[in-house]
């Protein structure tokens, strides 16, 4: 209460675009539900609290274009007659309400909101057909004209001892231009007092329809009258006083946090218009909390941000334990017999326990339920399917798998895009696959589950699936590649191509399936969040989607190694195994090395320089990691294990980076800079150097990277980095 | 066409003066017959907005029947810069059906009135009448040619 008034304002309005995003993606999905089972009656009304809610909500917080709106599209809801077009223009009205919610927020021009006007007036006022003005008429007068914002004006005017009359018009049905006949009645209106309300809207009015509007005016009634028989477009007037309001109306919420004020309208407002304003606040509140899942009582919304500095700070501590052990594995070698060590010990492995805890809860914190996203997608689905004329029904499941908000806020579109992708050229068209024998409407699977350490999350559809040999020839003719690395290709790489920047079909080109991205986009996004992508298709029978993506992003577990003296690190999770061997069980075969490895042959990939054959670097011994990923299995050629620690990845700001093998870097307990390789670029240079068929790029990969390395050990990584070295470097 | 009562300036008892804009050489002669009939005066014509606004200065008409779509000025500009220098001006705008997005917008810059092409004569006598007796805000307007 304390707070200064505009705080509280700043606060309440983040609130409320939290609860209205809610609420017009609840408006989305209520729609697509009555669009399913027309005449739910439970559903309509939830359909129509739902826009009541928002609408309150608004009014609240001060946003008055909205409140409006969304009280116009609520009484049209109230009206049976207009069902059967509710759930169309429900979800037209979800996507202008969202618009004009982001311009609230940005602070930027409204968007239009006339032709979802014009629609919801015609929704009130059913279009004259030609041959029934009669019952049109009668459709009007049932409801009652006035808006509660119009009710308040008109209170207010006969609170402030105005005469307020009630002036219907006719336009003559021989009028041609009904529209600028409305203009013309306001005019003579606005001519004779002040018009509170005039009705229906501009735009919603045929020839014929009747014209009703609240006019504050000391003119006697016979000059309004006259004033309003406007030759050629006014058919009859009346006029008549208009003072008495229902009193089950309510005052539109003005509760605008400032007592002063409320209390100044609350005094204007005559007895039968008056409804305390308490009954304006709560409304609000409730409907912040039942938007929310798990119930009003337990939850709290917090900023973002502030989690992100709880686990930025949990992250200190981790790379604080490092520190630690490896200060008592030195004190452990100088006092071996030492009492203190075996106490230390204990007091190190209690601390790790409880850091370990911690960093987990902190993590849970950034969790939430994959269904925030999925749950935009039934709409896409309905709206794209519509677009090219298809049926497809989208099964969704597992939305309470939990992923890092971050993650889930990254892949929102590239996994979007995909979703468009499979609905407008994964599934074909009802024609084609009732002549291929399915069934008419497409089915498109979206699930998310947990594997590990991994949320997997698989999109996949029932359409015509991907032929590779069209996908080759495509980059073939797009000089992807050449016709000799296009022979090599396995099916795997071949349907990878199809993710890479510049690989496009004719039909991606259209409008429908994104705005000018590929599917490049997916592999990129999946990329820097080292997750990986697999595509598995059977022409004629679908295609699937895998996307791995790690449970969070800052903290991962990490296997170190050495290439040529300097220290890299690969997600633990991408190493299968590791194998040892001489330089001597190294063969090559064709363009690359390989080493047999049990029963199989494991293609290589070297890191650092090919050693020269010479007899005594036969019998150097290497590390192989084995890295498994999808489908694919190859080994990655090292000098020297350095085990393995958990890692607090820091980003590397662009400028620090040549080449994209290296996806972060991070500090270890010692204050050695160590640099994270990227698993997919990794991937794609093994894949690519096999096509590319010449060995140079096949080893001696990281050559490239070493000034990277040498300019981090110097502090010119990005800032917050160069500060945690410098802190290590300081207490050590 | 002499079937309409003749319509007088109520404070003199002139007869009507007209200014006609249209570009269409037929639609204005149309017109001045039209308003003829109704004992009016053809004052001047115009054929596009700029004239008229020329004209307008030059012969402070009691009515302007003014075209939508013209050469040069739009008719809605017109009005709307006769109205702002001449606040009493009496503005028909003149024009078919598919404009009337075009007439909203000049009824709200100032125009008094609108007719719809093809013009029927009845209709803008009414018209006429009805914007010249205009006694409510508008009286002032009633003298404004005198």
């Amino acid at each position: 209460m304390t707070a200064p008034p505009d705080d509280r304002m700043t606060e309440l309005r983040q609130l409320f675009f939290e609860t209205a995003g809610e609420l017009v993606q609840k408006l989305n999905d209520e729609a697509m539900q009555l669009e399913k089972s027309p005449g739910d009656a439970e559903t309509a009304r939830s359909l129509r609290r739902t826009v009541h809610t928002l609408k309150g909500d608004a009014a609240a917080c001060g946003f008055r274009e909205l409140s409006e709106l969304c009280h116009e599209f609520e009484d049209v809801l109230g009206n049976t007659a207009a069902a059967a077009s509710v759930p169309e223009l429900a979800l037209r009205a979800a996507d202008v309400f969202a618009a004009v919610l982001e311009a609230y927020r940005k602070g930027t021009k409204l968007p239009s909101i006339q032709a979802l006007r014009m629609d919801i007036a015609h929704l009130a006022h059913p279009a004259p057909s030609g041959t029934e003005p009669a019952k049109k008429k009668k459709a009007s007068a049932k409801t009652s004209p006035w808006s509660e914002y119009d009710q308040l004006a008109i209170t207010r005017a006969a609170a402030d001892g105005k005469q307020v009359h009630h002036v219907a018009v006719q336009v003559d049905p021989q009028c041609g231009m009904p529209i600028a006949a409305r203009q013309m009645i306001q005019l003579a209106l606005s001519g004779l007092g002040e018009v509170l309300a005039l009705y229906p809207l501009e735009g919603s009015l045929g020839p014929g329809d009747r014209i009703e509007a609240a006019l504050a005016s000391e003119k006697p009634v016979e000059q309004i009258r006259a004033k309003c028989s406007i030759p050629s477009i006014a058919l009859n007037v009346r006029v008549k006083p208009l003072r008495a309001l229902a009193p089950s109306y309510r005052l539109p919420t003005v509760s605008v946090p400032d007592s002063a004020g409320k209390n100044k309208e609350e005094d204007a407002a005559p007895a039968g218009a008056h409804v305390t304003a308490s009954d304006a606040t709560p409304a609000g509140e409730q409907s912040a909390a039942a938007a929310m899942p798990g119930g009003p009582d337990n939850v709290l919304r917090v900023d973002s941000e502030r989690i992100d500095n709880v686990l930025n700070l949990v992250g200190e501590l981790i790379l604080a334990k490092s520190m630690f052990q490896q200060t008592l594995l030195e004190f452990g070698q100088r006092f071996p017999k030492d009492v203190l060590r075996g106490k230390f010990s204990d007091a190190m492995a209690f601390q790790g326990r409880v850091l370990n805890d911690l960093q987990h809860s902190v993590m849970k914190i950034r969790m939430v339920p994959v269904d925030q996203l999925f749950r935009r997608f039934p709409r896409i689905v309905r709206d794209v399917a519509r677009q090219c004329g298809k049926e497809v029904d989208l099964l969704v499941k597992g939305g309470q798998t939990d992923l890092d908000k971050s993650i889930l806020d990254a892949i929102a579109e590239p996994l979007t895009h995909m979703i468009r992708n499979a609905v407008g050229h994964g599934i074909e068209t009802t024609e084609e696959r009732v002549r291929a024998g399915k069934r008419p409407q497409g089915t498109l699977r979206l699930s998310a589950y947990h594997q590990g350490n991994h949320v997997v999350i698989e999109l996949s559809d029932d359409g015509a699936g991907i032929d590779p040999d069209k996908v080759r020839q495509r980059a073939l003719s797009q000089g992807l590649l050449t016709s000799e690395q296009a022979a090599r290709l396995t099916e795997t790489e071949t349907l990878d191509l199809i993710m890479q920047p510049g690989f496009s079909t004719a039909e991606e080109i259209t409008e429908l399936s994104g705005r000018g991205v590929g599917l490049d986009v997916v592999h990129s996004v999946l990329g820097h969040l080292k997750g990986t992508v697999q595509i598995e298709t059977a022409l004629g029978r679908g295609t699937t989607f895998r996307l791995r993506l790690p449970l969070t992003m800052a903290i991962i577990r990490a296997l170190l190694f050495c290439v040529e003296g300097r220290l890299y690190a690969l997600p633990l999770n991408a190493v299968a195994e590791i194998a040892r061997a001489f330089e001597a069980d190294i063969h090559q075969v064709e363009h690359y090395e390989v080493l047999q490895l049990r029963n199989d042959v494991l293609p290589l990939l070297r890191l650092g320089a090919k050693p020269p054959t010479l007899p005594e670097t036969a019998r150097r011994k290497v590390f192989v990691l084995v890295i498994h990923s999808g489908e694919r299995k190859f080994g990655v050629i090292v000098d020297e294990m350095e085990g393995e620690e958990e890692l607090v990845i820091k980003a590397l700001d662009d400028q620090s980076i040549t080449t994209d093998l290296v996806s972060g870097a991070s500090i270890l307990g010692n204050g050695k800079v160590v640099l994270i390789l990227n698993m997919i670029a990794l991937m794609d240079r093994f894949t690519r150097g096999r096509v590319a068929a010449t060995n140079t790029q096949m080893s001696g990969l990281l050559s490239s990277v070493a000034p990277v390395e040498s300019m981090a050990s110097a502090g010119g990584m990005a800032t917050p980095d160069t500060r945690a070295h410098c802190t290590v470097g300081g207490r050590a | 066409m002499e079937k309409f009562a003749p319509v007088k300036r109520s404070e003199d008892g002139q007869p009507v003066r007209y200014l006609i804009v249209d570009d269409s050489v037929f639609a204005r002669k149309n017109l001045a017959r039209m308003v003829e009939s109704f004992g009016g005066l053809v004052v001047g014509e115009a054929g596009d907005g700029v004239s008229a606004i020329s004209e307008y200065e030059r012969l402070t008409p009691d009515i302007v029947l003014m075209d939508i779509t013209m050469p040069q000025m739009e008719g809605i500009e017109s009005a709307e810069k006769i109205v702002r220098d001449h606040p009493n001006a009496r503005i028909v705008m003149v024009s078919s059906v598919g404009y009337q997005e075009n007439i909203v917008a000049a009824l709200q810059r100032g125009a008094r009135h609108f007719v719809q092409k093809p013009v029927k004569p009845e209709v803008l006598y009414e018209v006429i009448k009805y914007v010249m007796r205009d006694d409510g805000v508008t009286t002032r307007g009633a003298g404004a040619g005198a």
